[in-house]
């Protein structure tokens, strides 16, 4: 059975900071990590792996050259190959021209899917789109959120347990079926050096345009319905207020105030 | 345009019957597609041989000029009879009605629901000109085929010019479905939304986990689709009365359509399992508070704002909380919404765990005490006196919008 | 040369200078102030003073010197030793001296440096450098300072400054003054390795400049330190010899010694270090790997194998025994998420933590040699945990320091029931080849009295923390009563009893079994040269007189 498990690499959100003056990120220093949520994504690919006969997984990303370095990644953590989908003609891509993109690629490389995983958001974007998207062009569908993924018995189906607000829901759909997934109660794995060592003997294949049934204007910026108008620094965080020599109760009706003010309470 | 492979097809018919519009037939034994299809895309959902693709071209400025009005997703609360809606469906209401006064145009809710009885008359008393009503059993709980399909048949027959989510589970989980079968452009999480002078709606969020905003705007594909975290806007002035226009939409429907299925529930009592990482709102205590009893003042005002629980490492190490409730460099951290800390000095491994907070009230009875320089609202005081008069305040509150 | 200047502070208002009068104040209002990691109790004492720069701390030590007022200088108070506990008079807090000064190029080494106050936390420092965001140098009003950080920033790498003690929320200084070290000592050495100057002021209120390799002993080994009002001082340096390990305990000496070795690792009874100039270097990629084997015997041989294998380079070897695995399955039992690690393996009786050097993007890795040196001694590449991307080090490191941290909270709880009791963990260092004599003898006694107790530590310099937990009073005592025999045995085999903590005021009498009376007497001249009145961090490292 073949699991195809999307993922992107993205620069490690908690490190990066803006220059105040121009509005842009400043890229020094920040590292390009996995994402955390496609992590989470191969790892319930692992776990089926390591609980089932016959399961491959597959891991695919499209991105810039140095992108390879998280498909290294995906399979030092248990995947078995990768697909790396790179392309000068890829860049400036919304989530549709990124769905659009992936789905083909799947398609045209992976056309024996049968179950797409793919992280819940990406902690760049955090739009939590191109899941669906990916399982509205392949024509499956989808479950999102997903905190446990199996098999059914009959092997046919996929049984998701899904976090919803009030706790979760167990939900199944038939084979090929797209999952997005979260963190649920999953510790992080941690591979063996030996893994390490490993990974970089599995074989690694390179797609780019050309190689997709793609026209040329449905790629990148040109084939990207949103476009970025402005980018800057988000408002000023810390006002700052300091309020002192107040007796309790009034100190008590200043918190009160704010906490109505910005609606944590009614 | 609709595109049929007539050699893939099968004339299996299960097009013909999801077809709300009654667009495709057999005629002279191929599938024939007349002019009442609307590109809805319910059809090329169902089909199992690949038979059937939409072709998509972006829209000229003409063409952009049909789409006309704002829709708002209404979100029912599927626990409520009459059905009405999620709250945060009257915040976009609220917002919505500023786009449409913008624009000139109208306001629509669009409810999906089952057969039951509907709310609607709460739409136009936030601002709504219409309410749009499908019913259909099948649309009783959510379902991400139902809900798509049913969706994508209102915008591909209504045009609208906007159409707005609440960012909910549910509202995450189909909005790109239908972004993605009409070809439309979606932005997620939104902070800010405006009408700008070519009438385009300017979409601002946040992006790299907050520390940018981004402005976007979809200029050739409408609907403009967009999705709101609850809490973002406003919830409108309620108006006295209003009767918003009323339209039940007729819904096409195939339970093979659905293809997902829930087969059990798990839902979990208020005391288990929230994480302090995950957690909305935080309060937390350091040594300030002085002793391990006074922490259940802190327990208290952190129930009655939805939230948990947590502490510094200095009163983990007095062993008042256990580790799991650590906030910190060598604890857990966190990036609620709300964080309150109350004697919390603020000393270097405390603020890294929780300085992605959105904001920061710190009481302290130092006012050179660190904590204050990340926080957005600082008292100087004795927590400990503080926080079971600010609970009092809350709770007094609440009882009179229950009584009200 | 051996003779030095000291200078004088610009001249301000002593009033001006922020403080907070009388103990029970103090208690209430800054209790963090009253102790350090050690949780040594302090003793009444009656001012907190917060001078603001070099200048107001000057006139602070002279109204104190006038006064006759023993002081005491805190910094971000993460001591072991009760270093910065106040027992009577004053307590300096230097934590407003925290400015990144300068980021430069020494020409002839080609090294990249930092000068940075005092109270700089080595993690802040670490997290400004490795963004190369140094906001201070990019608004300072000095030309060639603003373009020495323009060019820091356009270099292609990435440096940062390597000494990487557990607590890195400690302050520059500080670690300056004890000699920090932690487990990238093992291949880059200790503080000491990497201080190319500071700035220091004397208990007189007047301050040296040293830059390293401009002052050195004379032959007869001595320095002379001229004040400003002509005054003379003369420091013999003791002559005896240094333990073979890495050891903090006691003064720095060696024959024609810099000046500036004599301040670090003085625990600030020499002297109050207000700034420093410190070495960079260039970032490589690391991988961690966490190698579990069959035992706490395996560990050590393995530990011993891994150092003796010329081609293998590691930044560290650390080690985690049976127990301290055990601490953590505790912990990974009631709270998996906070770990963040997977299980530990069940068959896992021992680990040892390594960091080398890895390039993540070669296309085939080589580590035969060191497959070879782990399998020679019974383990095997695959039971193994390994990480080389900057959260996975993190993850690792927010694993191993959960030990010591999970034995704090382990004390703590049990202090609620035997307020006396308090951590006990040695700090002892042995040279290469007595690790196993010296594991054999703590294991032997911690079980022959049936002790709760753990070890891990800098193995790959044969320095590891013994943590006895003790349940009661007697189990106290009978662990204080071990340490006396390690510490006495270290010492024999010509090791340290204080490799890092330093010895502050709790270890203050396991200083005799590493000097006889003599050689301490030479260590207290220098302390009585450099402050004759006794005043500066009395009661640290040796009880010293008080002269009115």
């Amino acid at each position: 059975m073949k699991i195809v498990v999307c993922v992107k690499q993205v620069p490690e959100v908690t490190n990066v900071q803006v220059d105040p003056k121009t509005g842009t990120l400043i890229r020094e220093g920040v590292k390009s990590i996995l994402n955390p949520f496609c992590e989470y994504a191969l790892d319930h690919a692992v776990r089926i792996k390591n609980s089932v006969p016959d399961v491959s997984i597959t891991v695919i990303t499209m991105g810039p050259p140095q992108a390879r370095d998280v498909l290294v990644r995906s399979l030092e953590l248990g995947a078995d190959e990768g697909v790396l989908i790179t392309d000068r003609k890829f860049a400036g891509a919304d989530t549709w021209a990124t769905s659009l993109t992936l789905a083909e690629a799947i398609r045209t490389v992976i056309p024996d899917h049968e179950l797409v995983l793919v992280g819940k958001q990406a902690i760049d974007g955090d739009t939590a789109q191109v899941g669906p998207e990916i399982a509205e062009i392949l024509g499956l569908p989808q479950i999102t959120y997903g905190v446990e993924v199996n098999l059914a018995e009959t092997r046919r189906q996929v049984r998701v347990t899904q976090e919803v607000e009030k706790g979760y829901e167990v939900i199944e759909a038939k084979l090929p079926a797209l999952v997005t997934c979260s963190k649920g109660e999953l510790v992080r794995r941690a591979p063996s050096f030996k893994d390490v060592i490993n990974a970089r003997k599995k074989p690694i294949r390179v797609v780019s345009a050309n190689e997709l049934q793609i026209p040329e204007e449905q790629l990148g910026l040109q084939g990207s319905y949103t476009q970025v108008v402005k980018v800057f620094p988000p408002p000023a965080k810390k006002s700052n207020l300091l309020l002192q020599n107040l007796e309790a109760a009034e100190a008590a009706r200043e918190i009160y105030s704010f906490l109505k003010e910005k609606r944590f309470v009614e | 345009m609709l595109k049929i492979d007539h050699e893939k097809c099968t004339r299996c018919k299960v097009c013909i019957r999801s077809c709300p519009f009654g667009a495709l037939s057999i005629v002279g034994g191929l599938l024939h597609v007349n002019e009442l299809c609307t590109l809805c895309g319910a059809c090329v959902n169902v089909c199992r041989f690949d038979a059937l693709s939409i072709e998509r071209k972006k829209a000229l400025p003409e063409e952009l000029a049909r789409y006309k009005g704002v829709f708002v997703w209404a979100e029912q609360d599927e626990e409520t009879s009459p059905r009405k809606p999620r709250k945060v469906v009257l915040e976009l209401l609220g917002k919505g009605r500023e786009l449409a006064d913008k624009l000139g145009e109208e306001l629509t809710a669009v409810v999906l629901t089952g057969p039951g009885e509907v709310d609607t008359e709460i739409y136009g008393k936030y601002g709504a000109d219409k309410v749009i009503i499908c019913k259909h059993e099948l649309l009783e709980t959510y379902s991400t085929d139902g809900f798509t399909n049913v969706m994508c048949v209102v915008i591909t027959s209504k045009k609208p010019a906007v159409v707005l989510y609440g960012a909910t589970p549910h509202g995450r989980d189909f909005a790109p479905r239908v972004a993605a079968r009409l070809h439309l452009g979606l932005t997620a999480d939104c902070t800010g939304l405006e009408i700008n002078s070519e009438g385009q709606l300017v979409q601002t969020r946040p992006a790299f986990g907050g520390n940018i905003m981004a402005s976007i705007i979809t200029p050739f594909n409408r609907p403009q689709t967009a999705t709101v975290r609850p809490n973002v806007f406003p919830v409108p002035v309620e108006k006295p009365e209003s009767s918003p226009l009323e339209e039940i939409f007729p819904v096409t429907l195939n339970r093979t359509a659905i293809r997902t299925r829930v087969v059990e529930k798990r839902y979990l009592d208020k005391d288990s399992g929230v994480s302090i990482e995950d957690a909305r709102v935080i309060v937390a205590g350091g040594r300030g508070c002085q002793k391990a009893a006074n922490l259940e003042l802190l327990q208290e005002l952190a129930d009655k704002l939805g939230g948990v629980m947590a502490g510094s490492r200095a009163i983990v190490e007095q062993g008042w909380i256990p580790h799991t409730r650590q906030v910190g460099q060598s604890g857990t951290t966190v990036g609620p919404e709300l964080y309150i800390a109350a004697g919390i000095s603020g000393a270097i491994q405390h603020v890294v765990g929780m300085s992605s907070s959105k904001t920061v009230i710190a009481i302290n009875k130092d006012p050179e005490a660190a904590i204050f320089k990340t926080a957005d609202l600082g008292v100087v005081g004795d927590a400990v006196e503080i926080i079971p008069l600010l609970s009092a305040m809350i709770e007094e509150e609440n009882l009179r919008g229950v009584q009200s | 040369m051996h003779e030095i200047y000291s200078k004088t502070a610009p001249e301000v208002d002593y009033s001006q200078v922020k403080r907070i009068e009388g103990f029970e104040t103090i208690q209430c209002e800054y209790s963090a102030y009253l102790s350090d990691e050690s949780k040594l109790s302090p003793k009444p004492f009656d001012y907190l003073f917060f001078p603001r720069s070099e200048a107001e701390l000057a006139a602070v030590i002279k109204m104190l010197n006038q006064q006759g007022t023993p002081f005491t200088v805190a910094g971000a108070r993460t001591g072991l030793v009760g270093g910065c506990v106040a027992q009577e008079g004053a307590l300096i807090s230097l934590e407003f001296l925290d400015k990144v000064m300068e980021v430069y190029r020494d020409e002839p080494s080609g090294e990249w440096r930092v000068k940075a106050q005092t109270s700089v936390s080595l993690k802040n420092l670490d997290s400004m450098l490795r963004v190369k965001q140094l906001p201070s140098l990019e608004q300072s009003p000095v030309e060639a300072v603003r373009r020495h950080y323009a060019e820091f920033r356009y270099d292609p790498d990435d440096y940062f400054y390597p000494p990487d003690p557990t607590e890195m929320s400690a302050s520059l200084g500080g670690s300056v003054v004890t000699n920090a070290s932690g487990a990238r000592t093992y291949r880059y050495g200790p503080t000491r390795a990497w201080v190319r100057g500071m700035r220091v002021f004397l208990a007189n209120g007047e301050y040296l400049d040293i830059p390293r390799g401009r002052y050195t002993a004379s032959p007869a080994g001595q320095f002379v330190v001229y004040d400003s009002k002509g005054g003379a001082t003369t420091i013999t340096i003791p002559d005896y010899p240094q333990p073979r390990t890495k050891s903090t305990a006691g003064f720095y000496t060696a024959p024609q010694m810099d000046l500036i070795d004599l301040f670090i690792g003085s625990e600030g009874v020499l002297g109050i270090v207000t700034s420093v100039d410190v070495a960079l270097l260039r970032h490589e990629e690391k991988v961690s790997i966490i190698q579990f084997v069959d035992s706490d015997e395996q560990a050590v041989t393995l530990a011993d194998a891994l150092r003796s294998e010329g081609r293998i380079q590691l930044d560290f070897l650390e080690f985690y025994s049976g127990n301290a695995l055990d601490l953590l399955r505790r912990l990974q039992g009631e709270e998996p998420s906070t770990v963040g690690m997977p299980p530990i393996p069940e068959n896992a009786k021992a680990a040892l933590f390594i960091e080398m050097s890895f390039d993540p993007h070669q296309a085939d890795l080589d580590f035969s040699i060191l497959e070879a040196v782990i399998n020679d001694c019974g383990g095997s590449l695959e039971r193994s945990w390994a990480g080389y991307e900057s959260r996975e080090l993190d993850r690792f490191k927010v694993f191993r320091h959960m030990v010591p941290e999970t034995i704090n909270s382990i004390i703590a709880e049990r202090k609620k029931q035997y307020p006396g009791i308090h951590k006990l963990g040695t700090d002892m260092a042995v040279p290469d080849g007595h690790m196993r004599e010296m594991w054999d003898l703590y294991r032997s006694h911690c079980e022959g009295l049936q002790l709760e107790w753990c070890a891990f530590g800098h193995i790959g310099n044969n320095h590891i923390h013994v943590n006895i937990l003790p349940r009661n009073l007697d189990e106290l005592e009978k662990g204080m009563e071990l340490y006396e025999i390690f510490a006495q045995k270290a010492v024999e085999l010509g090791g340290s009893v204080s490799a890092e903590h330093g010895i502050g005021k709790i270890k203050a009498k396991f200083l005799k079994y590493m000097f006889n009376p003599e050689q301490i007497d030479q260590m207290r001249r220098v302390k009585k040269a450099l402050d004759p009145q006794g005043l500066l961090n009395p009661n640290d490292i040796f009880p010293v007189e008080v002269t009115a």
